[in-house]
């Protein structure tokens, strides 16, 4: 399923970039039910988690537990990423027409092959494996997600990021968002965006139930973090120090995200990639949107006295813009 | 068929000459159906603009003119309810033509761009059932670019975006009911009047191209959500935001909001061979009344 006619081509015409530190990255996905407790109530999901390097062998009784988001997976621009997915009779699944999962490298532009979309490429949706070799120029975070009735399936929790990470000559992964020196960073967090309505929880195949979300309960990497007190995210930091913040758009609502001090002062910060390509001039701004399926990557230079900012994502109606709930993250420095 | 036909003539009228010339349309309101084909489809009341009386379309007629042209639209209101034709951000006139009545609106086609034409009365309920379009003007020179001096093209794909709330709105409103328009809950969702199904084999609709073509698309959202729409296959440069011209060079995504009742252009490159959906991304606009990608959906064929 790997290297035909045009990626071959590309490569003897120098055109797809790999560099001499680049390396091949296995790994395998399994797919597990979970339950989250959201504000109170049990809600259902069906999480990915990490199998290993094993190929099709991997997870089984030996896999960890998966998680909502899934693994976070970190690449080199240049890797070659061989990701499994491991679907088996235990794995979680609906009915036919829409049993099995797949893997959706959302925006990585790769081959129909590649692509995890069922119905336009015929691709196993019992387990595959999905190669993706990012360029040099492509850093940046990028979901992944099954994308088998996405309409349930990314609802139910199979989403995670994917970061394509800069290496230097010797292979080692950059603290920097790509190869820019301006992008360095001290820290670094990946905030994924999720929505909940638990009635797509339980709700299978062709239901009416998929016409009208309703969203409950919100998420930042999983967590609600209702409130500055109890936050979803939490980073301890320097001052003076920067930290890189990865927005990962897999929520089914408008969203704003902005950083405030105690005082609720809004903080600048600036995006130097959006949906894994380079912004030709970076942006420094105090408020951006993210909506479903978009990135940003962005920096926040933390200042030279001691102190407490709120990264935090409002999570909006897609008619109005009103808010539905805000979603907390921390950073103390 | 008809609909599509109306939508050719109109394209061949407007695509005359480079000189700025006098543009004539005529537009006739009438109540009707929409029928979204396939599981999950229904047929759908609407009131709708059409290009000959009795034969209303969702979406209306494309209107497309070059920059400098004077436009002329007549109007003929055949349905019993008061309407309007407002062309936002060119046109002012929004006051009502009655039941029955007609009105010529007369103006200067503005700067190359996309744009929204739609019904502005009735609390958004007009604009809902079907009363909006698109309005394209092309470069004074009528050349494929997306302005003069713009980047060029070699298709252009027109996707007006809707979205409607058949139970609480529609069937309401077409048997001369209140709606209660607090309360909105599209499950219908389309590209060009289609569901997915349709929209996806819809050669007016999907991007088609050879390796390097590039097509100009001209997303006009008449519907009343956002719409995040997520290209697979290659991300698209950014060249038009709600009617602002971007600077070059242009930022690419790979996916776009686009707000109720704005408009964007991204240009999209074939630079590999497959086949690729593009959809919403939010949940419930994949769908018709809950049935997967008979929503918001379309393909991507490169050649």
């Amino acid at each position: 399923m790997k290297k035909t006619a045009p990626i071959l081509l590309l490569s003897a015409l120098g055109l797809a970039s790999s560099p001499a530190s680049a390396v091949t990255i296995n790994k395998t996905l399994c797919v597990s039910s979970l339950s989250k407790s959201l504000s109170g109530k049990t809600v259902t999901f069906w999480g990915f988690k990490d199998g290993g390097s094993g190929g099709m062998m991997g997870c089984g009784m030996m896999g960890g537990s998966a998680t909502v988001p899934g693994p976070i997976l970190e690449i080199g621009a240049g890797d070659t990423l061989n990701l499994t997915l491991n679907v088996n009779m235990m794995t979680p699944q609906e009915a036919s027409p829409y049993n099995g999962h797949t893997i959706h490298l959302h925006g990585a532009d790769v081959q129909t092959s590649e692509d995890g979309v069922p119905e336009t490429n015929g691709n196993a949706v019992m387990g595959d494996t999905y190669t993706w070799t990012p360029s040099v120029g492509h850093e940046g975070s990028y979901p992944y997600h099954c994308h088998v009735h996405t309409v349930k399936h990314l609802e139910m929790g199979m989403y995670s990021a994917i970061i394509v990470r800069p290496r230097d000559g010797s292979g080692n992964f950059m603290n920097r968002l790509n190869q820019d020196a301006a992008t360095a960073y001290d820290y670094s967090q990946v905030y994924v965006l999720s929505t909940v309505d638990p009635a797509y929880h339980t709700a299978t195949g062709d239901s009416t139930v998929f016409a009208d979300y309703n969203p409950q309960y919100f998420l930042l990497s999983g967590k609600e973090g209702k409130t500055t007190g109890a936050p979803a995210m939490t980073l301890a930091a320097a001052k003076n120090k920067k930290v890189a913040l990865r927005l990962v758009g897999m929520h089914s609502t408008n969203s704003t995200f902005q950083i405030k001090d105690t005082g609720g002062n809004l903080k600048p910060f600036t995006v130097y990639i959006r949906d894994g390509r380079a912004l030709p001039t970076p942006k420094t701004v105090t408020s951006l949107d993210i909506s479903p399926g978009q990135r940003a990557d962005l920096i926040v230079a933390l200042p030279s006295t001691s102190g407490t900012w709120y990264p935090q994502v409002v999570y909006k109606k897609l008619r109005d813009n009103s808010a539905y709930a805000a979603v907390y993250g921390k950073i103390t420095f | 068929m008809l609909k599509k036909l109306g939508l050719t003539v109109l394209l061949l009228l407007g695509h005359g000459s480079a000189d700025a010339a006098e543009r004539n349309f005529t537009l006739h309101i009438d109540d009707g159906d929409l029928t979204i084909t396939g599981a999950g489809g229904t047929t759908l009341s609407i009131w709708g603009y059409g290009e000959s009386a009795g034969l209303p379309a969702v979406p209306a007629p494309t209107l497309t003119v070059n920059e400098g042209d004077t436009v002329n639209v007549t109007v003929y209101n055949h349905h019993n309810a008061p309407h309007n034709f407002v062309v936002q951000n060119v046109t002012t006139d929004a006051n009502p033509i009655a039941a029955n009545g007609s009105k010529t609106y007369s103006f200067t086609a503005p700067a190359a761009g996309s744009y929204l034409y739609s019904d502005t009365l009735n609390n958004n309920i007009n604009r809902e059932m079907g009363l909006h379009g698109a309005f394209i003007v092309r470069p004074a020179d009528d050349s494929n670019t997306a302005w003069t001096g713009g980047p060029a093209y070699d298709h252009e794909r027109i996707w007006v975006i809707s979205d409607m709330d058949k139970p609480r709105w529609n069937d309401v409103a077409a048997a001369g009911g209140s709606v209660n328009t607090a309360v909105y809950k599209p499950n219908y969702f389309m590209l060009n009047g289609l569901g997915g199904f349709d929209a996806m084999m819809d050669h007016n609709t999907m991007i088609m191209g050879m390796m390097d073509e590039v097509t100009l698309v001209r997303i006009v959202n008449a519907g009343q959500f956002s719409h995040s729409l997520h290209f697979h296959g290659n991300h698209f440069e950014v060249i038009n935001v709600s009617g602002v011209r971007q600077s070059t060079p242009f930022e690419q995504w790979d996916t776009i909001n686009v707000p109720p009742m704005s408009v964007a252009e991204v240009l999209y490159t074939v630079n590999q061979y497959g086949e690729y959906p593009m959809h919403i991304h939010t949940a419930q606009a994949e769908t018709a009344n809950g049935v997967y990608l008979n929503g918001g959906a379309t393909m991507i064929m490169m050649h």
